[in-house]
């Protein structure tokens, strides 16, 4: 996880600069805290596991679970889980504590925030973590002992308490979420965690402190595919997203999705600003064979902008304005969308050497027609 | 006092140093201090007990953990089996061992093998066994093993963790083997090379034997989700393993499912269920929705096969089950149910897949190609076993601790038994004698002599007849067949027994309650079991663990048919031996009859 960097609010910054002290203590409160009794603890286990859903959707294909977990978030029956392809489905099946078995509605779905909130009927009375309340506290501190509770690997069934995982909050702070590296919708600050939490069907789960007060929801199945390694964190209470609604920019919370239920208008994504055909470089890249093809320079068109810059055949591009490109889709991504004008600082490896070369794109040449709708718009998820 | 100050002072500025880095322990809490004290404590004391295993010929290897002084020790069948039936076993002591392998349960994952002291009579450190049903999710565990067979000098792995829940279930892995039932679910590092290696609670106690993890994406590694086999689960199949079987676990011969999906709240009910299954004859019909099984609550799939997870073959476990009657009301009964088997298809149990029958293990009758192992003398094959020897080893201590009571070989003579009683709830005199008579060398004739209430019959078990001869009188399930195979094993012993006599392990008895309502728990006493065959006639003999008195037997004629059981109490001595005074059968779900017994006749030699 060294690769992780916390850009966090100043206040949190202020609060680290006294980490160590911090740390010790909050270590050795847990630790005195599992000193006392394994009872205190088995009862917190019993205790969340009460105000826990298992989840039931569409899925079972490879690498996508049918499965997941949610967190009961009112007694009247709102959970609260992680959105994913598994909600997307009519027959959506949720599992309460005590074995009853409900059919679920989705109510609303945030995908900047990356939660769904979903709505039983016939409830009443149910054990659940008022999120309100908790997400009062500030955000629990590096060092704090957790503990994360799921149904992954849909080991537990019906009135099975689910898996409990012990572990410490690593980091707090943003995701590298690089293109091709970490890709989710949310990009807020989130709860980096040692326990193996990242599994099948744990999305949605409760990440909690030893005591029981929850911090927040374990995230998805998140790979880093420059390292090929799994990340396992969870979206705190305090998630806070940006985007548009109305036309105008603004901020929502997880608190305020919570509060509002139905009636949270979900944001319309930012969407880029530019629509138009990427401008020109020149650049032609080797045949994108493989899923990972480096980038590596084929032929640059003479006359062309990439000709001018210097750009040579052989040469692999490594850093795109110090994001490293480890793929022919990668740099397509960040290269091909951006409008005629844009300067872009390559870091090509040509031989043994790392060499910087500044490319400028210019409009495209005459390509007719431009059809607008040509590449099909992704749906923002 | 001038240079000592100065000393001082150089090692109080040392200590200031040290302090200062070290400033944030002095902060904990002594608890804390004291908690890591405990646990390294209890790290040091059960150390001694965790086993390397490595398969002979370099065939991998796992974990095991000692669990007796004269070196048994557990480990999992999927350890043992590359490894044949001798292997070699580091301690943390350093010291290699020769093992070998005494019994097996491969639908459970568990083997039983035995290191060999280097000098006769050495003991062994061993760990002690704990309660897994007192485990509960959120305690602490810790595993112990050699993980990636990391340490050559054999000193284990520790990795620490939390129980992340109970009483799991998880499907077999390959052709019905390895099924992990009512296990122990750790975020304790379990790594390939932990595999069979103990999982202690933080008193030290053996809670589990690890084996499985729940692998996705990461390869065989960590993944915080890791198995421990329950010892509880285990100490039910210790005494087939001690044994040196090759046990097999349970099946009801009845597919039990949830009632419809919407349904709120799980009800378990009979949705098919085999004829010539027990549960059927005890009164188990389709439709039937089961509470309670071995005492459990039954609510969803997991619970079911957790419990059948839990017991060898053959076990009788008492099973509640509840059913509407004519007048539409709830009526709850309790029976008491022997288990079928899983791995050699009895009769087809729905609730296993078709597929191939699992093989043997891995061919324990070919010679190894290196120098033969110490330990092979401690190996003898058989069909049905993991290792004979043993079998023959725990049948010969038994068979010597049952004839203290009475040595009957003297005896093997003409028998007469008179007793008093009734016979379907009608009094009724009972006598028995058997008659034996030799032509020659060869030839044995025996006569069985048999009167009850009146009515008697003769009858010539050697001689091939009807089954329904041999089954008389009826509502017995033949009791004068039942008699004579209990004069054969008193008089005559293992040889009276040409087509079996082992060793069966331990299973639970049942003895007749006064109060035959009681509960079938609190009726409860485990008993050790002696197998036989005779003239194709089965037998079943259950000796008390405490004394090896022999509490009763079955004696099964038809394989079909329900077995005769003898139910034997009040032990009085008889020319200074003991038998039973008080004798009740039973066959099927009755009675057929209780007697009290007048006198035993020995006649000539």
């Amino acid at each position: 996880m060294s690769s992780l960097r916390c850009r966090s609010h100043s206040r949190l910054t202020m609060m680290r600069r006294r980490l160590s002290y911090l740390f010790l203590v909050t270590c050795s409160l847990f630790l005195a805290a599992a000193a006392r009794a394994d009872q205190s603890l088995e009862k917190v286990v019993r205790e969340v596991n009460s105000k826990l859903a298992k989840l039931y959707g569409s899925g079972g294909y490879k690498g996508l679970a049918a499965y997941g977990t949610g967190i009961v978030i009112s007694p009247d029956g709102y959970i609260l889980t992680v959105a994913s392809q598994m909600l997307d489905t009519p027959d959506l099946r949720v599992h309460l504590a005590d074995g009853r078995r409900f059919h679920g509605k989705v109510v609303v779905t945030e995908p900047n925030l990356d939660v769904a909130l979903i709505k039983i009927d016939g409830v009443a009375n149910l054990p659940y973590f008022d999120i309100i309340q908790a997400a009062q506290r500030p955000p629990a501190e590096p060092g704090t002992g957790v503990l994360a509770f799921s149904n992954q690997f849909n080991i537990a069934v019906r009135d099975e308490p689910m898996t409990v995982q012990r572990g410490v909050i690593a980091a707090y702070g943003k995701l590298p979420l690089r293109r091709g590296v970490f890709e989710v919708p949310y990009k807020g600050d989130v709860y980096v965690i040692d326990a193996i939490s990242n599994n099948p069907g744990a999305a949605g789960g409760a990440l909690t402190t030893r005591k029981g007060e929850l911090l927040g929801l374990i995230g998805k199945e998140l790979l880093n595919s420059l390292t090929d390694t799994w990340v396992n964190y969870a979206i705190p209470l305090h998630a806070q997203a940006e985007g548009m609604r109305d036309d105008k920019p603004v901020t929502v919370s997880l608190v305020e999705l919570v509060e509002q239920k139905e009636k949270f208008k979900p944001l319309v994504a930012k969407r880029p600003s530019y629509e138009g055909p990427g401008g020109y470089h020149g650049i032609i890249l080797v045949p994108n064979v493989v899923e990972r093809t480096p980038p590596y320079v084929e032929d640059v068109i003479p006359g062309s902008p990439a000709a001018r810059a210097g750009l040579k055949p052989d040469d692999l591009i490594v850093y795109v304005n110090g994001e490293q490109v480890g793929s022919i889709k990668v740099f397509r991504e960040i290269v091909d969308r951006a409008p005629p004008g844009t300067t872009f600082k390559l870091e090509v490896r040509r031989g043994d050497k790392l060499t910087g070369i500044e490319l400028k794109l210019e409009e495209p040449m005459v390509r007719t027609p431009v059809k607008k709708s040509s590449p099909p718009d992704k749906p923002d998820k | 006092m001038r240079t000592p100050r100065i000393l001082l002072l150089t090692a109080g500025l040392l200590a200031a140093l040290a302090a200062h880095r070290l400033a944030p322990a002095q902060e904990l809490d002594p608890r804390i201090l004291e908690v890591e004290q405990k646990r390294i404590a209890v790290v040091e004391k059960v150390k001694p007990a965790v086993v390397a295993i490595f398969a002979r010929g370099g065939q991998g290897g796992g974990s095991g953990v000692l669990i007796s002084d004269d070196g048994y020790a557990l480990t999992n069948f999927h350890v043992v089996a590359p490894a044949g039936p001798t292997m070699k076993c580091g301690l943390p002591d350093g010291v290699m061992y020769d093992a070998v392998l005494v019994g097996l349960d491969k639908v459970g994952d568990v083997a039983l093998i035995k290191l060999l002291p280097k000098k006769e009579g050495d003991k062994f450190p061993f760990a002690r066994m704990g309660d897994s049903d007192k485990v509960k999710a959120g305690d602490w565990s810790l595993a112990m093993g050699n993980p990636f067979l990391l340490a050559t000098d054999f000193t284990p792995t520790v990795t620490f963790g939390l129980v992340s829940g109970t009483n799991r279930y998880q499907y077999p892995e390959g052709r019905g083997l390895l099924e992990y039932t009512d296990c122990i679910q750790i975020d304790t590092s379990i790594n390939p090379g932990n595999s069979g290696g103990p999982l202690f609670n933080l008193d030290g106690e053996l809670i589990g034997i690890n084996g499985r993890g729940s692998f996705d994406k990461r390869g065989r590694v960590n993944s915080g989700v890791g198995y421990a086999i329950s010892i509880n689960q285990i100490k039910n199949f210790m005494g087939h393993l001690r044994a040196g079987l090759d046990a097999d676990h349970a099946s009801l011969g009845a597919r039990i499912e949830e009632r419809s999906e919407d349904e709120m709240g799980g009800a378990m009910v009979v949705t098919s269920i085999l004829e010539e299954s027990d549960a059927y004859r005890r009164g188990l019909r389709l439709g039937d929705e089961l509470v309670s099984f071995a005492g459990r609550p039954m609510a969803n799939a997991n619970h079911f096969k957790n419990v059948l997870g839990l017991y060898p073959k053959g076990w009788r476990v008492p099973l509640v089950f509840r059913r509407e009657n004519e007048n539409r009301e709830s009526e709850k009964r309790e029976i008491l149910v022997r288990l079928m088997g899983v791995q050699r298809q009895e009769l087809g149990a729905p609730t296993q897949p078709p597929g191939p029958r699992p093989r043997p293990p891995a061919k324990p009758a070919e010679k190894p190609k290196e120098p033969e192992s110490p330990a092979a003398k401690l190996y003898e094959a058989k069909a049905g076993f993991a290792n004979y020897y043993f079998n023959k080893l725990e049948r010969d201590r038994l068979l010597a601790a049952f004839r203290k009571h009475g040595d009957f070989t003297p005896l093997a003579g003409d028998w007469t038994i008179e007793a008093d009683g009734e016979v379907k709830k009608e009094r009724a005199s009972l006598q028995f004698t058997v008659k034996q008579s030799q032509d020659g060398d060869k030839d044995r004739h025996i006569v069985l002599d048999f009167k009850v209430g009146g009515v008697g019959f003769q009858l010539e078990p050697l001689r091939r007849q009807n089954i329904d001869v041999l089954r008389q009188p009826r509502g017995s399930g033949g009791l004068p067949i039942a008699l004579y195979h209990y004069w054969q094993l008193l008089t005559i012993g293992p040889k009276g027994f040409e087509g079996d006599f082992s060793h069966g392990g331990h299973e639970p008895f049942y003895p007749p309650a006064a109060d035959m309502q009681a509960d079938f728990s609190k009726r409860r006493v485990d008993c050790e079991v002696l197998r036989t065959e005779h003239v194709g006639v089965t037998g079943k003999w259950y000796f008390s663990l405490k004394d090896q008195m022999l509490l009763g037997f079955e004696i099964q004629i038809d394989r079909e048919d329900d077995p005769c059981e003898v139910y034997l109490s009040d032990y009085k001595p008889v020319d200074g031996r003991m038998l039973p005074h008080q004798i009740e059968v039973r066959h099927g779900n009755d009675r057929y009859g209780v007697f009290t017994v007048k006198s035993y006749t020995f006649g000539n030699k």
